[in-house]
């Protein structure tokens, strides 16, 4: 059939219909992949094995794994993933704890998008339910999760929000720094608190100003001129409901500075998990070496 | 603005429903979109000639015939508009109870302010509803030359490929430039002769804060004929998180009472999986007007998530029927099929909506 431009009078419109109807059911067979178009045995995701994706089998427990698995991965990362996710919040497996717990909303930055062991005051909560102050309900343009779905991310946050647990060969490797808020690097308003999350359950009789120290930069944003400024730390708290996590709180609202967090992997005092190995502070897959981090508050008090 | 007016106004923003950017009518038309929208890649405000064509061109019959025709203007300096998108969802996913709820899936008032008319404006796009007041677009415009060259600076949705309606279209989820996902900016515009180009360079972080230093650069260039137009779009985001490349193809073309859409986009994000994944969306519509105020809309819509991976493509395929019976007020009555791999339940669901629309 032969298209004519604008003015004919015989163009058939069935030709619409027709032209796209016959290049639909490109749809892939799905043959060798898991429920969320992975290849099978890619490694990380069990690609929904433990209850697919929504609709699936409720989970049985609120674990991190099976949210990503389940919820995150299969829906959420439709959109909010790489560079383009939206309002920069990022859910893929590699980055979604990081950007979430703790971590305020962009939306309404006076809520966390998760607060461990408050799933009412939880933003992420809030949105997938539909309840939050600001915007769509989440998924946007998609179906609502279902509740089964909206259950197991409330029992997981109500169970204090704990990181995945680690597999076989996590366990057998020395506690390392899985992510800190504020991130490393990070321009960020004063934070009241900064967390620390952990591959493994901390020993908290070591988890002290000794381990952890906090210094300013002395205002040329470097820590090699021998000029930093020790800042004092009013506590240092490990998570009675989630070992791996560790806030510290500042004595006193930050000011505009370039500050480092240090964690004591080495020296006569050094951090260690529950069953005594040492953190692996520089993270070269043994124990040992001081962890840094280093973020700049931007809005502080002069 | 008297009561009366205000009541009116009051009355279109609460009976109205989401009008979004549908570039078939610039493919209809053969206009730019700046010849009806004061943005000028489409959405939001509509100019006096587009409030012109929505009471004159768009609905089956007028109901205010004898009157001066809305305009958008209040006086000379200041113009204001809005929509209003009110949903019936009906959503079939496999192996899950069916589902059906009323929403408001839109309520958005454009206000903006030419403090020197055709040179400086000052531009906001606030979303209402749902939920609280959601700022999208707050810009200050100033025309270099009128009409011709532009520079723009503030919160503004980025130019890429066609600025459909649905922010859910692949095209538009993929690309991650919609209208959802307005960044802070500085863009540069031309638009002359048959020619439209825009270069924005943003934060990068589809809204969020900037956490790094890098930022995302993106330009669109069209080139638009009566009946027919073809355009290029490009953008690179230097994120911590990985770069990201976006390539996008689109065009339109008008044959007799249809006007085709369609648009390729490729893109290369090194921040997805462990070592980056390529994707590749494509969209190809037909909106068919057997009559004034009513269109058929056909679309059909492919997603590869990963290039480097078989059998994973996804379609969907909507058909939507939109009826404008009266100017400022659309009827849309679709259904939207989702085709993907038989174990994700998700890709596989069948949508059903009726959706009344208001806009002024």
């Amino acid at each position: 059939m032969r298209l004519r431009l604008a003015g004919s009078k015989r163009i058939q419109p069935m030709l619409v219909p027709a032209a796209l109807l016959a290049i639909a059911g490109c749809a892939g067979s799905g043959e060798g992949l898991d429920a969320n178009g992975r290849p099978i045995g890619e490694g990380g995701s069990d690609g929904g094995s433990n209850g697919g994706p929504p609709g699936g089998p409720p989970p049985a427990t609120g674990e991190f794994r099976q949210i990503q698995d389940t919820i995150f991965t299969p829906v959420c990362t439709n959109c909010h993933a790489g560079a383009a996710a939206p309002l920069g919040l990022r859910l893929d497996e590699a980055n979604s704890y990081a950007m979430l717990v703790n971590v305020p909303s962009v939306q309404v930055p006076a809520l966390q998008r998760v607060t461990p062991g408050d799933p009412d005051a939880s933003y992420l909560v809030q949105k997938i339910e539909g309840r939050a102050a600001v915007g769509a309900r989440m998924p946007l343009g998609g179906p609502p999760l279902p509740q089964s779905s909206i259950d197991l991310v409330r029992q997981w946050i109500a169970q204090g929000a704990p990181p995945a647990t680690a597999g076989l060969a996590e366990q057998l490797q020395p506690p390392r720094v899985v992510s800190t808020v504020p991130a490393e690097g990070e321009e960020c308003p004063t934070p009241s608190t900064l967390t620390i999350v952990f591959s493994h359950p901390v020993d908290a009789a070591l988890a002290s100003a000794d381990t952890f120290q906090l210094h300013a930069s002395g205002g040329d944003g470097s820590f090699a001129e021998g000029n930093e400024i020790q800042v004092p730390l009013a506590s240092v708290e490990v998570s009675l409901v989630n070992p791996t996590v560790v806030t510290l709180t500042p004595r006193g609202a930050l000011a505009a500075e370039t500050y480092r967090i240090t964690i004591s992997g080495s020296g006569a005092v050094a951090l260690a998990d529950v069953d005594g190995r040492v953190l692996d502070g520089d993270d070269d897959g043994t124990p040992g070496g001081d962890f840094h981090a280093t973020f700049t508050v931007t809005e502080g008090t002069p | 603005m008297n009561v009366r007016s205000c009541l009116a106004l009051a009355a279109l923003l609460f009976f109205a429903a989401g009008a979004h950017a549908e570039p078939y009518f610039a493919v209809r038309t053969g206009l730019k979109c700046v010849q009806c929208h004061a943005n000028v890649t489409g959405g939001g405000l509509r100019t006096p000639f587009g409030n012109a064509y929505a009471q004159t061109g768009l609905p089956a019959r007028r109901l205010r015939v004898e009157e001066e025709p809305w305009s958008g203007m209040l006086g000379r300096y200041v113009a204001i508009g809005g929509n209003l998108r009110a949903n019936f969802d009906h959503v079939d996913v496999p192996d899950q109870d069916e589902r059906s709820a009323f929403d408001v899936a839109e309520g958005r008032i454009f206000v903006e302010a030419s403090v020197i008319p055709g040179r400086l404006s000052v531009y906001v796009d606030e979303q209402l509803a749902p939920g609280d007041a959601d700022n999208r677009e707050a810009n200050v415009r100033l025309w270099l030359r009128e009409g011709t060259w532009y520079v723009k600076a503030g919160k503004m949705y980025l130019p890429f490929g066609w600025r459909l309606e649905d922010d859910n279209a692949f095209v538009r989820q993929v690309s991650g430039i919609n209208m959802t996902t307005a960044d802070d900016a500085v863009e540069v515009g031309l638009e002359y002769g048959a020619w439209s180009a825009q270069l924005a360079v943003s934060n990068g972080t589809a809204g969020g804060p900037e956490l790094d230093n890098g930022k995302q650069l993106t330009l669109r260039a069209a080139h638009v004929r009566p009946t027919w137009r073809a355009g290029l779009s490009a953008s690179f985001n230097d994120t911590d998180a990985g770069d990201r490349y976006a390539l996008a193809l689109h065009a339109g073309i008008r044959t007799g009472p249809i006007a085709w859409l369609g648009e390729v986009d490729y893109i290369d994000d090194d921040g997805l999986g462990p070592t980056g994944r390529q994707l590749i969306a494509a969209l190809g519509e037909a909106n068919w007007m057997p009559r004034r105020g009513h269109n058929v809309k056909l679309t059909f819509e492919w997603f590869d998530p990963d290039d480097d991976v078989d059998e994973d493509e996804q379609t969907r395929t909507s058909l939507v029927y939109e009826l404008t019976p009266v100017e400022f007020l659309q009827l849309r009555v679709g259904a939207r099929v989702y085709d993907g791999i038989p174990q994700n339940a998700l890709q596989n669901r069948e949508q059903y909506f009726i959706e009344l629309h208001g806009f002024f």
